[in-house]
């Protein structure tokens, strides 16, 4: 594992020599002021590693400068490759060219922060809604989002005469979705031939107004980001806060966020299971699912005190303990949905009318999955062995053991098969979080101002790598938070498999990915 | 010219039209019911006992709301053709014997299967037309995948009610269904084959799992339903549910002996009908069941299944009958 580090890190001093500056602990494991450079560094870094993907890139206003930051994981090691453009002239080389699953991140930095990239030129609107007045960004500290003046609503979009071409609207109100969002799918006869996607329709400019709220309000604001994933955005801005801070969680405090983190995982996998069944018609696999789901949410309840936001991730610890009179209930449930698992597995693997659904849609090759930078079971279905908890253990996950979970096909049905096995990793590892819990306190108190300073976290969320950036100035509110959620590096995955299937198999396909729009618009 | 008032009541109240709606409605009530409680749910609850009257509460509901029409659709298909889908079913089903005769007793003659078989192709069509008429992507769609599922599989179904009509040596459904009471055997043990195909066929005719594409709702919304709404988004649904019982009645006069069984003592008729619900409830119920353990297929899965398995199928069925009509039967 160390040799791969220092072999990126050693590559890079080689090639560069002085021309790049590498500081190596911040952001990962180093980060490196290119100088105008980030081009070739990042091309030195694919060319060493096959592995390098881009995570997300960070815009930021540092008065008279933009900063940009590429952050980019290779096989073993997490990098941060700055860059600044002046504020007058914001332009940037693309690289888009190097890694395509740049496309999406450098979009988002043109339309909040006003970068524009070379050869990846922003056309009208990307997170920001239509009405929004060109040339404003809301992400840079001069603008207040209270001043900014919308335009008239833009026109509605013509559907092309062409009698041969259907274009087909799904969303952003869609029985199909849970959650507004629009793709323009144009079909031929029943195959789709193109998906354009429209994002942004729930954008609520979290990262913006983490930055004028206290860092202690931002806990339970980033939990807003996503209903499903709370726990794990809370524990993503925690982790972060508690790097820049340097405190150490308690060890009780890091068993415990990882029960909260893997029930999350839990009840999550049950209602991606159960919405597949929906997607294919299958309403009674749904119904039996979100049954099974019912149990995991009342844990959640009786470890946090909230059904849906737990709440329970706070800086410097967790907000309660656990009671020794609940072990044995927790245990109960788990062992209770163990049991059951054999059967939906079967379910899964046997049901023919299932294969028939799944097997060999939306396939999604290794190569691309890295090429494309997609996380989490996507990426596991399709071979592409990454999850955060084995490459960069954080809390308790380096203490415990847990297996995973790859699958070879890439296919709908392996991206399912996923989180299937996923789930009996999860009760595994909760059950022997609680048999190794250790004692002694679950918070340690932390200052309310946290120094200047900057630090990257990542998090595996049942979705996949959820990313957390933020820099401290001295005050008690961040400069900035920047959230990179894993449905947002996914998105590109469904647009590549979608083409040349069958109408029908869209929604199973695309329900694989375990879509979470408000995660994406944030 | 007197007026036949007998005739009038049985056309209109029993067992013709009331007769029909309120089989119909509590038919709906059981399905709901049975796969509510195989997906762990309770299903209908409020409107009357174990919520038997909420299939007609949702009837009369849809009733009293506000029609509204797209300034595309066309305007006169649009409004018909679900008030034509529905009156064609409903005159399908009185050609059926119901309690020994059928609806209109005069009506029955040779051939009549094929009338009511077409009857309901016409209805089916005419749930195609009213999806088109909506001029809605989702309801195009749909009704495109009506016409070729209907279209495909009535090859099948056509074929497949020519093997009991083989037996009984009569295109007519009162002499297919009194021929097994005459033999005491019906025609279920005579010929599995095809009733299991048959089923299968009937399964896919009325558009439920695994055969649903054309309202796949994650996929087409409402399907043709999209854009109606108010009495004829109720007799769209009725439609669907008469279609059901349609289906259900087909099997019971080609496959299961009809209406006939023993009568205790009384009224035959009494007898007759209650066999006849009984069976169709038995039918209706094992439908209900495949539909909630299968996913929906794709569409061109459904039409691979109909032209490489169940016409191939449907076809060496009819020839096996011929066979068994020829040499096996007349020994037995």
């Amino acid at each position: 594992m160390a040799n791969n580090e220092v072999d990126i890190v050693k590559v890079i001093e080689s090639k560069f020599g002085s021309k790049v500056q590498v500081q190596p602990g911040l952001l990962g494991t180093a980060a490196i002021n290119t100088n105008g450079l980030h081009r070739e560094v990042l091309k030195a870094m694919v060319e060493a590693d096959a592995k390098t993907g881009i995570t997300a890139i960070t815009g930021l206003d540092l008065g008279a400068n933009l900063g940009v930051i590429f952050h980019v994981h290779t096989e073993k090691g997490f990098f941060g490759l700055r860059a600044e453009v002046p504020k007058e002239k914001p332009r940037l080389q693309t690289i888009t060219d190097i890694i395509p699953g740049a496309l999406f991140h450098e979009l988002e930095v043109s339309d909040l922060f006003g970068i524009m990239f070379d050869g990846n030129e922003l056309k009208g609107h990307f997170l920001l809604s239509e009405n929004w007045p060109e040339g404003i960004f809301p992400l840079r500290k001069d603008v207040n989002p209270a001043e900014v003046k919308l335009g008239p609503s833009p026109p509605e979009e013509k559907i092309p005469e062409d009698k041969k071409i259907v274009k087909f609207i799904i969303g952003p109100q869609h029985p199909a979705l849970l959650e507004p969002e629009k793709f323009s799918v144009t079909v031929e006869g029943e195959v789709v031939t193109k998906v354009e996607p429209r994002i942004g329709y729930v954008h609520r400019g979290i990262e913006k107004s983490a930055e004028t709220r206290t860092y202690v309000q931002d806990v339970y604001l980033v939990e807003r980001v996503c209903g499903i994933c709370n726990a794990c955005h809370a524990h993503g801005f925690v982790g972060a806060v508690e790097k820049i801070l340097k405190t150490d969680v308690p060890p009780r405090a890091k068993y415990l966020r990882v029960i909260a983190l893997e029930l999350n995982r839990l009840h999550s996998h049950l209602l991606t299971l159960g919405h597949a069944g929906l997607e294919i018609g299958y309403e009674t696999l749904f119904q039996y699912f979100w049954r099974d789901r019912e149990p995991i949410m009342d844990l959640i309840e009786l470890t946090s005190g909230n059904r849906v936001y737990a709440s329970l991730m706070t800086i410097g610890g967790v907000r309660r303990d656990l009671k020794d009179t609940d072990i044995p209930k927790i245990k109960t449930t788990l062992s209770d949905l163990k049991k059951k698992l054999p059967f939906y597995r079967k379910v899964y693997t046997d049901e023919p009318s299932i294969r028939a659904r799944m097997q060999n849609e939306g396939v999604l090759a290794k190569e691309d999955a890295i090429k494309l930078c997609v996380v989490g079971p996507v990426a596991r279905g399709s071979g592409y062995d990454i999850d955060v908890r084995k490459d960069d253990p954080y809390e308790a996950y380096g203490e415990i053991p847990f297996k995973e979970i790859v699958y070879k096909t890439g296919d709908t049905w392996a991206r399912m098969n996923v989180r299937m096995d996923e789930l009996e990793e999860s009760i595994n590892i909760i059950e022997y979080a609680l048999d190794n819990m250790p004692k002694g306190p679950f918070r340690v108190d932390v200052p309310r101002y946290v120094p200047i300073g900057e630090a990257i976290h990542r998090v595996e969320a049942p979705r996949g790598e959820l990313f957390y950036y933020v820099k401290g100035n001295g005050s008690a509110s961040p400069e900035r938070v920047k959230i990179r959620t894993p449905t947002y590096a996914n998105i590109p995955a469904f647009l590549k498999t979608a083409i040349g299937e069958n109408i029908a198999d869209v929604p199973p396909n695309f329900v694989s990915l375990d879509p979470c729009f408000s995660c994406t618009d944030r | 010219m007197a007026v036949d008032f007998w005739l009038i009541a049985r056309i209109l109240i029993f067992p013709g039209f009331t007769f029909i709606l309120l089989l119909t409605l509590f038919c709906d009530w059981i399905e709901r019911k049975l796969e509510a409680r195989i997906q762990n749910r309770v299903g209908p609850m409020v409107a009357g006992p174990a919520g038997l009257f909420q299939p007609l509460a949702d009837f009369i509901k849809l009733l009293t709301k506000e029609e509204i029409e797209p300034r595309n659709a066309k305007k006169i298909v649009f409004k018909f053709a679900p008030l034509a889908a529905f009156a064609m079913m409903v005159f399908a089903m009185c050609f059926l014997p119901i309690d020994g005769g059928s609806v209109i007793s005069t009506s029955g003659f040779p051939g009549d299967l094929v009338v009511i078989l077409t009857f309901s192709t016409i209805a089916s069509f005419m749930l195609f037309l009213s999806g088109w008429a909506s001029s809605n992507p989702y309801g195009t769609i749909s009704s495109a995948r009506v016409l070729t599922q209907f279209l495909g599989y009535d090859i099948p179904l056509f074929i497949l009610a020519l093997t009991p009509a083989f037996i009984a040596g009569s295109l007519s459904i009162f002499a297919i269904a009194s021929y097994q009471v005459t033999k005491v055997v019906p025609f279920i043990i005579m010929a599995p084959w095809a009733f299991i195909l048959f089923l299968i066929t009937i399964q896919a005719e009325l558009e439920k799992d695994p055969f649903d594409v054309p309202d796949a709702e994650s996929e087409l919304v409402g399907g043709i339903e999209t854009e109606y709404t108010g009495a004829k988004l109720a007799f769209l649904h009725l439609t669907r549910d008469v279609q059901i019982v349609f289906g259900a009645a087909l099997i019971v006069e080609l496959f299961l002996g009809g209406p006939y069984g023993p009568v205790i003592g009384g009224l035959p008729a009494f007898w007759y009908s209650l066999w006849f619900v009984l069976k169709l409830l038995a039918v209706v119920i094992v439908t209900e069941y495949v539909t909630t353990l299968f996913a929906r297929l794709r569409i061109d899965q459904v039409l691979s299944a109909n032209w490489k398995i169940i016409l191939p199928l449907a076809v060496l069925s009819l020839m096996l009958t011929v066979a068994m009509i020829t040499w096996v039967y007349p020994v037995l």
